[in-house]
């Protein structure tokens, strides 16, 4: 799947089969910095790319967001200046609402960098 | 408000107008982003920015991921004017209660509180409003660390 809205785009946004699940791909750009002292990506650029992943899964699944309700992100590890994956968990799909989480990754899947959970409301 | 900001320490306030002219210019994001301060005061920072297009969902309105960019952004530069020496601050979780959906153009403000820093740990209150009808788009908290490894954050070593 390839990028289908203007943040995929900037975000390098792409997804893939890989076994039984799908993996989320942010490919790295120079916008992505936040710090550029430590070539890190920026913390709500990682957030973005893991929202997005959230939405697709769910798409994937054959439903359609609406709008998220809210997000929280926990950073669990300082980033690099490359591309992330993410998996996405679909904790619950309700009549209204649905409850996922997504791990990012660097490293090539050994690094776990950020872990986030949304509530999207479905249409 | 009824009291003016109190002031920031100097060598945070020399530090940040030090950080300003490179974020403004050379920061590929924060050029983007193109923030404009509004108000700047000991723990507290308001900015004002347009939307742009470049953020948009499949939906056509401006996608969360532009919000977090926003508020994780402003909160880290709140936390700087709240402390007392130059140390580097990282974020260490977010939440972002999105209020309505804003359309790409829209003129918008982002106003963040450092609400308490207590040791090693900053929090951070904040939200998206329009810019003419102060409209709520999202409210936000969030905790930094401060005084991690690593240069200063956003500064050019």
């Amino acid at each position: 799947m390839t990028a289908a809205s203007p943040i995929a785009a900037w975000l390098g946004f792409s997804s893939q089969i890989a076994g039984e699940d799908r993996l989320y791909r942010l490919a790295f750009n120079e916008t992505h910095i936040g710090n550029p002292a430590i070539r890190a990506l920026h913390g709500g650029v990682i957030a973005a790319f893991l929202e997005l992943a959230m939405q697709s899964e769910l798409r994937a699944n054959g439903h359609t967001p609406e709008a998220t309700v809210n997000v929280t992100i926990d950073y669990v590890a300082s980033s690099r200046a490359e591309d992330m994956t993410a998996r996405v968990r679909v904790i619950r799909i309700g009549r209204r609402l649905a409850f996922l989480e997504a791990e990012g990754f660097q490293a090539d899947g050994a690094r776990l960098v950020a872990i986030a959970r949304a509530c999207l409301k479905l249409s | 408000m009824s009291d003016a900001p109190s002031d920031i320490n100097p060598t945070i306030g020399a530090m940040l107008r030090s950080a300003r002219d490179f974020l403004a210019h050379e920061h590929s994001l924060f050029r983007t982003l193109a923030l404009q301060p509004v108000l700047i005061g000991r723990g507290q920072a308001t900015f004002a920015l347009t939307l742009s297009p470049a953020f948009a969902g499949s939906d056509g309105f401006i996608h969360g991921g532009l919000c977090t960019i926003v508020l994780d952004s402003i909160f880290g530069l709140t936390v700087f004017t709240a402390m007392e020496e130059v140390k580097p601050i990282a974020t260490i979780n977010l939440r972002t209660d999105y209020v309505s959906r804003a359309m790409p153009g829209a003129r918008v403000r982002c106003a963040a509180i450092c609400e308490a820093v207590d040791d090693d740990v900053a929090y951070v209150s904040g939200k998206l409003t329009l810019e003419e009808s102060g409209g709520l788009i999202a409210v936000a908290s969030g905790a930094f660390m401060i005084g991690t490894k690593g240069p200063m954050k956003g500064m050019r070593v």
